[in-house]
C-alpha cells in the first residue's frame, strides 16, 4: 500500500490499525514523530500542541461561564485609607462571551489537528513499513517554500480572516440571543442569554408591538429604495452617456467634465451642502418663499403648513426628495461605467441593425441594452445590496432634521426614512440596544443574501454567456 | 529567493508593532473631559490653579474634550477606559448611574452640597440619595428672549400677545416644539406629569388624563392652535440661529448656547426673560421648564479615584466657577458665585433665575425623548392624521411609559 492510497484510509480506521504511536499522536503530537526518529519535527510539533493547550487554558474559565455569561455583579467599596476604589472580582459578560467563543474555536481546531496528527503518525508508520525514507525536516520545510508555498502564503490571511473577521462576526450574530441592551451594559451590569425573545419582538404584535410595527415599514422602503435607487441612477447613466456621446453633441469632452467634477467632490460634503439647502430654513425654500412656490403649494394642498416646504422633513415630501438627490449624486458614476462600454460596442452589430431598417429605439432595445446588461449586471446587482446598506445618503439627508410623526415607529427608535442599517445606527448609538441592532443586522444579511443569490441566478443564467460571441 | 522575501514581508508585518517601552513614573495620571474646545483654555487656567494648590502631590493631568450633551454614550460604550474626571448635562445622570459610571462623592459631599444652590444638588443626586456629581454650572435650562424693537417687556408675559406682535410684524416666534425637552413646558405649565418611575428606568406619565383639572386634550388643542398661528415657527437650533440672523425671528425660547448669537445681532435690543404663559381652556398658565445643569462626575473605575475627586472638587469650587464665568459667561450653581452683582447682572443669568421657580430637575428615563418628538412633530404638522386628540395623547403615553427593555 502507498501513502497515497493510505490518506483515504478514515480517521477511526487509522487509529484501529495503526501502532501504539499512532495511537499515542492523537494525545501527543509529536510521539508518531519520536517513534520514527524524527526529534526536531516531533518537538515542533509538542511545541504547537502546548500553545493549544496553553490558549485553551487561559480561556477556560470564560468558556465554563458561557452558559450563563457570568453570574458575579460588580460591586465596589471605597477605602478611604488607599483614596482608591476597590472592586471584586466580577463577571463580565462581554469578555466572558467573546473569550468563550475563542475558547470553542481552539478547541475545535485542537481536535481536527489532533486528528490530522495521528493520521499522519499512521501514514508515517505505513512509509517505513513499506521501506521509504521519511522526510528529514529540512525537507519539510523546503516543501512549505516550494509546492506547499500556497499553504504557507495562505496561513496568514487566514488566521487574519479568522481573528478580525469571524470571530467578531460569531459574537456579533451571539449577542441577537442576549439581553444586552442601555440596561445590561457591561462591565457594571451583567447580560444573560434569552433564546429567541428578541427575533419575537419583530413578529409579536401583543404588547406595545412598536418593533413590529416599524420593522415591515423599515424593510418595505429599505427594499423599495435599494430597487429605485439602484435603477434611476443605472438608467440615468445609461441615457446620460449616450447623451453626451451622440453624433450630434458638440464638446463631449466638456460635458464629460462638467459631470466628473460633480463625483470629485467627496459624497458626504455634496450631502451635507445639498441637505442645507433643502432644509425648512435653507435657500431653497427662502427663495420659494419669495417666489410664491411655496403659498401656491399650500393652497393646493400639497404641504402641512404655510411657512416651509418640508423638503427633507414629511416622510411624503423626503422620500421622493431623498431619491432624487441620490440620483444626482450617483449619475455621474454610472454615466462614466456605461460610457466605457458603449465605445466598447462593436460597430458593425449597430450598422448592421441601422441597414436592416432599425431605428434608434429598436437598437437601444435589443442591441444596446442587452449587451449592457450583459457586461453590467453583476455590478447591478452589488449596486442594489450596497443601497441596501446605503449608510451616507440617508444618513446625511436626514440626520438631527427629519422627525418621525409615526408614533409607534418613534418607540421603535425609527423614522419612516430609515434604512434597516441607518435604524440599526441609531439603535447602537442613540439607544445602546445592541441585542436588537444584532437582530436586525442579521435580516440585513439575510435580506442582502437573498437578493443576491437570486439576482445572479438570474442574470448569469445558462447559455447567456455566449450571447454576444 | 524571492519566496524568502515575501515570507520575511509577511513576518516583519506580523511583528511590526513592537511592545512600547512603559516610563515608570511617580507622577499620578488622570484624565478629564470638559464639554467643548473653548473650554479647554479654562481648564488648563484650573489644571495650573490645582497643581499649584496641591505642590506635595504630582500629576500629569491630561484635557479631553467631549461634547457633554451626550458624553454618557462615549463612557457607557467603554467605561473602564473612560476618563477619571468628566463634564456632563444632567441629563445623562440617570443613564451614568444604570450604567455605574458614577462613583457617589466620598469625601465632602456635604461641603458640596451646602456650598451649591439646592436645584443643582438634587439634580447631581441620584435616587438612593447619593451624591453622584459636583454641580458645575446653573445655566443650562431655557427662558425666553427677544428682540425689544418689536416687543415691549408686557408683551413678553404671554405667548399670546407675543405671536400677535410678530403676526402684525410679519416676524416670528420660534419654539422648538418638535424636540421633546421642549415640549415638556406646555403640559408641566398645565399641571401634567411626567416623570421617572420609582425602579429608575421607566416613565409615569398622565399627559393622557381626562379628570384633570386641565385634561391632556385641552393642551393638545391650545398646542395646535399655536402651532397654526401665522407668528408661530417651529425651529431646531440652526433654524432659530438663522431666522436670528436674517431678522425673521424676533423672540423665542432657548438656552445660553443660541441666547448668544441673539445678543449679538440684537445688540441693545435683546433682551431675556421667563418663558411666558399660553392659554388653555380660557386661562392662563404659567409655562414650565426642565431646569440644566453641568456636572462634573468621577469615574467609578477611575485607579485613582480620590486624586480624580480631588480635582472634580476643585474644578467646580468657587474659583472656577468664577473663572468659569469671566471666561465663558457660563451661569455659576455656587451660591455665592452666583450671588455676585457681575454675575446677576448678566440677562440671560437673571431671566434663568426668575424661571427657576417653575423649573423642574430633569429626571426622564429614555423612552421619553422619541415619544414626544413625535408628538411634538405631529402638532406642528398640524395633525396631518386628523387623529383623534386622545388616541394620540393614548399613543404618545403609551411610548413614554413602555418598559425600557424594547
Amino acid at each position: 500500500m502507498n501513502a497515497r492510497a493510505s490518506t483515504k484510509e478514515t480517521a477511526l480506521r487509522a487509529f484501529g490499525r495503526g501502532d501504539i504511536w499512532v495511537k499515542l499522536s492523537a494525545l501527543v503530537w509529536g510521539a508518531g514523530c519520536f517513534a520514527r526518529g524524527q526529534i526536531a519535527k516531533g518537538m515542533l510539533l509538542c511545541l504547537e500542541e502546548a500553545a493549544f493547550v496553553l490558549g485553551i487554558g487561559l480561556t477556560w474559565p470564560f468558556l465554563m461561564k458561557l452558559a450563563t455569561l457570568g453570574t458575579v455583579q460588580a460591586e465596589r467599596i471605597w477605602d478611604p485609607v488607599t483614596r482608591r476604589n476597590v472592586w471584586n472580582d466580577y463577571d463580565n459578560s462581554f469578555l466572558i462571551l467573546l473569550f468563550g467563543v475563542i475558547a470553542l474555536l481552539l478547541i475545535g481546531g485542537f481536535l481536527v489537528q489532533c486528528v490530522r496528527m495521528m493520521r499522519h503518525a499512521r501514514r508515517s508508520q505505513q512509509r517505513v513499513q513499506a521501506g521509504h525514507a521519511l522526510p528529514r525536516l529540512r525537507e519539510d520545510a523546503a516543501r512549505y517554500l516550494g509546492q506547499d508555498f500556497h499553504r504557507t502564503l495562505l496561513f496568514f490571511p487566514v488566521s487574519g480572516v479568522t481573528l478580525v473577521m469571524i470571530l467578531p462576526l460569531i459574537v456579533m450574530i451571539l449577542i441577537a440571543f442576549t439581553n444586552y441592551d442601555r440596561n445590561h451594559l457591561v462591565p457594571t451590569n451583567l447580560f444573560t442569554w434569552v433564546g429567541l425573545d428578541n427575533f419575537r419582538l419583530l413578529t409579536d404584535l401583543t404588547g406595545s408591538g412598536a418593533f413590529a410595527h416599524a420593522f415591515p415599514r423599515v424593510l418595505g422602503w429599505t427594499l423599495l429604495w435599494a430597487v429605485t435607487a439602484t435603477l434611476s441612477c443605472y438608467f440615468g447613466g445609461i441615457l446620460l452617456a449616450m447623451l453626451v456621446n451622440h453624433q450630434r453633441t458638440i464638446a463631449k469632452p466638456f460635458w464629460r467634465t462638467c459631470f466628473m467634477i460633480a463625483m470629485a467632490v467627496p459624497q458626504f460634503v455634496s450631502l451635507l451642502l445639498v441637505r442645507n439647502l433643502f432644509a425648512d430654513v435653507g435657500i431653497i425654500n427662502t427663495l420659494c418663499k419669495q417666489w410664491g412656490v411655496t403659498d401656491w403649494l399650500y393652497q393646493i394642498g400639497a404641504i402641512p403648513t404655510a411657512n416651509v416646504i418640508p423638503f427633507l422633513t414629511h416622510p411624503s415630501w423626503a422620500k421622493p426628495m431623498i431619491l432624487l438627490i441620490n440620483f444626482w449624486v450617483g449619475v455621474p458614476y454610472q454615466m462614466l461605467i456605461a460610457t466605457g462600454i458603449l465605445l466598447n460596442i462593436p460597430h458593425e452589430l449597430t450598422e448592421a441593425a441601422r441597414i436592416d431598417g432599425a431605428g434608434g429605439l429598436q437598437v437601444f432595445r435589443h442591441i444596446t441594452l442587452p449587451y449592457l446588461l450583459h457586461i453590467t449586471g453583476p455590478s447591478l446587482i452589488s449596486g442594489m445590496v450596497n443601497n441596501v446598506n446605503n449608510f451616507n445618503v440617508i444618513w446625511l439627508l436626514s440626520r438631527d432634521v427629519y422627525v418621525t410623526t409615526d408614533q409607534l415607529m418613534a418607540q421603535a427608535g425609527a423614522t419612516e426614512v430609515d434604512l434597516l442599517v441607518t435604524w440599526l445606527y441609531r439603535l447602537t448609538q442613540d439607544q445602546s440596544n445592541y441585542k436588537m441592532a444584532s437582530v436586525i443586522g442579521i435580516l440585513v444579511f439575510v435580506v442582502c443574501s437573498t437578493l443576491t443569490l437570486v439576482a445572479f441566478g438570474r442574470l448569469t443564467g445558462r447559455g447567456r454567456e455566449e450571447a454576444f460571441h | 529567493m524571492k519566496r524568502y522575501g515575501v515570507l520575511l514581508l509577511l513576518l516583519m508585518l506580523l511583528t511590526g508593532c513592537t511592545p512600547g517601552t512603559v516610563e515608570e513614573n511617580a507622577s499620578i495620571p488622570l484624565r478629564v473631559w470638559v464639554g467643548d474646545n473653548a473650554d479647554v483654555a479654562w481648564m488648563e487656567q484650573v489644571v495650573r490653579d490645582f497643581t499649584a494648590a496641591n505642590p506635595q502631590r504630582q500629576y500629569a493631568i491630561q484635557i479631553g474634550v467631549q461634547n457633554e450633551g451626550d458624553v454618557s454614550k462615549i463612557i457607557l460604550a467603554d467605561v473602564e477606559s473612560a476618563a477619571d474626571v468628566f463634564t456632563f448635562a444632567d441629563d445623562q445622570l440617570n443613564d451614568l448611574l444604570i450604567g455605574g459610571a458614577l462613583m457617589p462623592i466620598a469625601e465632602g459631599a456635604e461641603a458640596v452640597a451646602a456650598a451649591n444652590i439646592p436645584a443643582s444638588v438634587e439634580a447631581a443626586t441620584g435616587p438612593d440619595g447619593l451624591l453622584y456629581a459636583y454641580p458645575a454650572t446653573a445655566d443650562n435650562g431655557y427662558f425666553l428672549f427677544y428682540n425689544s424693537a418689536y416687543i415691549t417687556p408686557g408683551d413678553a408675559a404671554t405667548l399670546e400677545s407675543l405671536l400677535v406682535r410678530a403676526a402684525e410684524n410679519g416676524r416670528k416666534i420660534a419654539f422648538p416644539m418638535a424636540n421633546a425637552w421642549y415640549l415638556y413646558s406646555f403640559f408641566r405649565g398645565a399641571g401634567l406629569e411626567m416623570q421617572l418611575s420609582e425602579d429608575g428606568v421607566t416613565n409615569t406619565c398622565n399627559w393622557n388624563a381626562a379628570d384633570t383639572p386641565i385634561t391632556g386634550v385641552d393642551v393638545l388643542s391650545a398646542l395646535l392652535e399655536i402651532a397654526a398661528h401665522p407668528g408661530f415657527i417651529e425651529a431646531d437650533s440652526d433654524a432659530f440661529v438663522a431666522g436670528i440672523k436674517d431678522g425673521s425671528i424676533i423672540a423665542g425660547v432657548s438656552g445660553t448656547w443660541n441666547a448668544s448669537v441673539a445678543a449679538q445681532v440684537w445688540g441693545e435690543h435683546y433682551a431675556a426673560a421667563k418663558l411666558p404663559t399660553y392659554r388653555v381652556k380660557e386661562q392662563q398658565v404659567q409655562m414650565a421648564s426642565f431646569s440644566g445643569f453641568k456636572l462634573v462626575g468621577v469615574n467609578a473605575y477611575s485607579a485613582h479615584a480620590g486624586d480624580a475627586m480631588d480635582l472634580a472638587a476643585f474644578m467646580t469650587g468657587y474659583d472656577a466657577q468664577v473663572d468659569r464665568f469671566t471666561m465663558r459667561r457660563q451661569g455659576p450653581s455656587n451660591t455665592a458665585a452666583l450671588s455676585s452683582s457681575e454675575v446677576q447682572s448678566e440677562p440671560a443669568i437673571a431671566a434663568i433665575v426668575a424661571q427657576s421657580p417653575y423649573a423642574d430637575v430633569q429626571r426622564v428615563g429614555s423612552k421619553y425623548w422619541d415619544a414626544a418628538a413625535a408628538l411634538g412633530k405631529i402638532i406642528v404638522s398640524g395633525n396631518p392624521g386628523k387623529t383623534d386628540l386622545q388616541t394620540l395623547l393614548d399613543n404618545c403615553v403609551a411610548g413614554i411609559t413602555a418598559p425600557a427593555d424594547q
